[in-house]
């Protein structure tokens, strides 16, 4: 018969510190300048301090009205922009200002405390990985007598079974548990390690890196993809992308449609995406249902009116025959402004119409107000009304208002990097996933002859594995009784 | 929107799971009070009970806490079928505007709680989250009811139903880790003698976490891949992602922290109860701050 003596397992983890596995301590580098900077980097404090930092720096910049991007390039507008936030944050504009926080997360400190991060993720990886290779491959066998009594969890095991026996039943009951077995013999010690998941931490080194694929994967994105966040298409009029795509869209049609409580339901364009002159792809385009062609994708994302015009010369020749939209609205919200260049005739004209539900005197419904510059210069060469369907002659020109219609406002983009994004999400996820619930499970045993038999030593560390510590009260019940059974055959 | 009978009975239901949630938490509330008398029941006893396994502490309940527990059932219930009959009515998951959501967070909490109450008997956990729960509902009470249709940004079932069901996993296991977050700090500060020791609540915080964290990654993904086919874009620092992503941070912040000297224990307690405070602040945030997830 056996006798089990349980130590007991100490879980005060504030005031006792648990046996490290040999296989977790750190060795370190040749080179002690090297060896500083990589511990410095590999160090979990480093890792917490910047999480923290961007936490913090994220929660400003929520907290902190944000200047929508690329606003910052144009000095006049981020003026006016700050002017915009003034009242609101007074004497701190300045302050804020100096210290990047209107742009939190281009500035210098998110910048910083992110390559940081990346850089801290990455030297953590390369000194995990290679650890945790060894770990799982070819774990360490021989365990001193003090790892036995000190582990946090442990069990004794005398029993009268010989040890080749008590190492069978040993054996057999952790297979039972779907722990995978190794044993070596060493001066007449029997050396046991037992583990299962001993994958699970690569999920750990999977799941960092990951982090790593999706900031390079966004990067990428915003350093070689494009985006046209405003591309305006009049209804029945065909506008080029642009951005080296050699593609342009048409819109054949554009609805908005509303319930009974005024929000809308839905907001649908009819694309025909051309390559050249070559139609390649239509597709009705919704909120939710972009169109894809060749990496390039459009999203339904605004609408607004849009005057179809026509501008011919005195002998009827066409100089202009196209939609153009109208997609700012005036500072009084009472009208909306477009704008079309004539380049050969270098003139740019812009077009005020009312805006829906204005009543204006000046511009009445059916009418538009055209406003004709020679490009570059700041006086008008003539502002003029015109009603749907008359000419209007300027600068030798005749403008026609044909008829009112409606823009679709495309986003537009390209990003290469997207796919990096969702491969590191996902790699994220399943990594996460991974660590957490399939975590590296290893116990180790001894098993000595004694007089009458043999002592089995049994103990585990655990860390960060609370539902474990159950788990090892069952497996050493079973220790107990398969060694019992081996010794009583 | 009183016309849809199935509407209407939702918000009986709604009220009998508020009052159920008050019932639970009265019933939790003096079961706490009448540990100080029963001070030798072995489920609370101490603040260092002699060997610290879970099982030790899984005493029996008195009648109060078993009352608490059952009402808690209850209540879960009453709003399950509140949110499974404004899906029927709507036809969708019922998380398209605050007063869904936050009946839904009410939910979360409330199941997360009883999935560890089940597993570790900690009943003691319902002292904190459901007030919780209780504000939550309350809360509710005072939004418009209106099943309102659906705006186009909105109008993907499957990944409004995923992303916020998800989203619920990750808020109630937080509501939980932050219950047991405070009750460690007390605990710890205080010894208190009606609490369970202050490793296991350690251990609760840390398992609850062990759920939230994933799942608010998943949240996160989800709301990437969702923004990138209605908004164009993955990312565009909309203040409720921006909040999402504080959370997680802290969360992070949090897993790092139980590793390093010096921040285990009630540290890293207080970064718990940040994270929970920053879900509060990603679930309210767009009341103040407007954005792109405007409507819930």
């Amino acid at each position: 018969m056996s006798q089990v003596i349980r130590t007991t397992a100490t879980r005060h983890r504030r005031t006792h510190e648990p046996v490290a596995d040999p296989d977790d301590r750190v060795s370190i580098a040749p080179s002690y300048v090297l060896d500083r900077i990589f511990r410095f980097f590999i160090s979990m404090k480093l890792g917490l301090a910047l999480l923290l930092v961007l936490a913090l720096l994220t929660l400003a910049g929520t907290l902190i009205a944000q200047v929508p991007s690329g606003m910052k390039s144009d000095p006049q507008a981020y003026a006016a922009w700050l002017d915009g936030v003034r009242p609101k944050y007074r004497g701190w504009t300045g302050t804020l200002d100096r210290l990047q926080l209107f742009s939190v997360f281009t500035s210098i400190w998110f910048r910083a405390a992110m390559a940081l991060l990346i850089t801290s993720l990455l030297a953590c990886s390369i000194h995990r990985a290679p650890r945790l290779w060894q770990k799982a491959a070819r774990p360490r066998m021989r365990m001193p007598d003090a790892f036995f009594e000190r582990a946090p969890l442990g069990a004794q095991i005398s029993s009268s079974s010989t040890p080749d026996s008590a190492l069978a039943g040993l054996t057999q009951a952790f297979r039972s548990h779907h722990f995978r077995v190794t044993a070596e013999e060493h001066e007449g010690v029997t050396y046991v390690c037992a583990d299962r998941f001993r994958w699970g931490p690569f999920g750990r080194v999977v799941a960092h890196l990951s982090f790593v694929v999706i900031l390079v994967g966004g990067l990428i994105g915003s350093t070689w993809g494009f985006r046209d966040n405003e591309l305006a298409v009049p209804v029945g009029s065909r506008v080029t992308v642009g951005h080296g795509t050699g593609l342009s869209v048409e819109a054949t049609s554009f609805s908005d449609s509303y319930y009974m409580n005024g929000a809308p339901s839905d907001f649908a364009s009819d694309l025909v995406v051309y390559k050249g002159d070559k139609a390649v792809r239509t597709q009705t385009v919704r909120v939710n249902h972009p169109l894809r062609y060749d990496g390039i994708s459009f999203y339904q994302s605004f609408f607004g009116p849009a005057a179809a015009m026509r501008v011919s010369t005195p002998t009827g020749a066409r100089v202009f025959d196209g939609g153009v939209p109208l997609p700012w609205g005036s500072d009084d919200g009472k009208h909306r402004i477009g704008r079309f260049v004539l380049p050969e005739q270098g003139l740019t004209v812009f077009l005020v119409g009312p805006a829906s539900g204005e009543v204006d005197r000046t511009i009445q419904a059916g009418q538009i107000q055209l406003e004709v510059y020679k490009t570059g210069q700041d006086a008008p060469v003539a502002t003029q009304v015109a009603s749907q369907g008359k000419p209007a002659r300027i600068a030798g020109l005749d403008f026609t208002f044909v008829r009112e219609r409606q823009f679709t406002g495309l986003i537009v983009a390209r990003d290469p990097g997207s796919w990096l994004v969702w491969l590191g999400a996902t790699l994220l996820v399943a990594g996460m996933f991974v660590v957490f619930f399939f975590p590296h499970r290893r116990v180790r045993a001894s098993i000595k002859p004694a007089p009458g038999g043999s002592e089995t030593a049994v103990a585990a560390t655990w860390r960060n594995d609370a539902r474990f510590e159950a788990d090892f009260d069952d497996i050493v019940d079973d220790v107990q009784l398969a060694i019992d059974r081996a010794s009583t055959t | 929107m009183g016309a849809d009978p199935m509407l209407e009975l939702s918000e009986y239901f709604f009220f009998a799971g508020l009052i159920a949630t008050i019932l639970a938490l009265v019933g939790y509330v003096l079961a706490l009070a009448s540990v100080r008398v029963a001070r030798t029941q072995p489920a609370l006893a101490g603040p260092q009970p002699s060997a610290g396994t879970v099982t030790v502490v899984r005493g029996e309940p008195g009648g109060l806490a078993s009352f608490g527990t059952l009402t808690t059932w209850l209540a879960l219930a009453f709003l399950t079928g509140t949110l499974v009959l404004r899906a029927v009515a709507t036809g969708h998951g019922p998380f398209s505007n605050m007063y869904e959501f936050s009946i839904a967070f009410a939910w979360g909490s409330l199941a997360v709680y009883l999935y560890f109450e089940r597993r570790y008997r900690l009943w003691v956990l319902g002292v904190v989250v459901l007030p919780v729960a209780v504000a939550l509902l309350l809360y509710a009470t005072t939004l418009p009811t209106a099943a309102d249709p659906l705006v186009p940004a909105l109008q993907n079932s499957l990944l409004l139903t995923v992303h916020v069901a998800v989203a619920i996993v990750a808020y109630g296991a937080f509501a939980v880790a932050f219950a047991a977050a405070i009750l460690f700090l007390i605990q710890s500060r205080f010894a208190a003698r009606r609490l369970p020791n202050a490793q296991l609540l350690d251990d609760i915080s840390y398992r609850a976490t062990l759920v939230g964290f994933p799942f608010l990654t998943l949240v996160i993904v989800l709301g990437a891949l969702w923004a990138e086919v209605a908004w164009g874009r993955y990312w565009s620092w909309d203040p409720k992602e921006t909040a999402s992503l504080v959370t997680w941070l802290i969360c992070g912040a949090y897993l790092h922290a139980r590793v390093v000297r010096g921040w285990r224990g009630e540290r890293a307690a207080l970064l718990l109860m940040a994270v929970f405070v920053a879900t509060l602040f990603t679930f309210f945030g767009n009341l103040f701050f407007g954005g792109l997830h405007s409507y819930a």
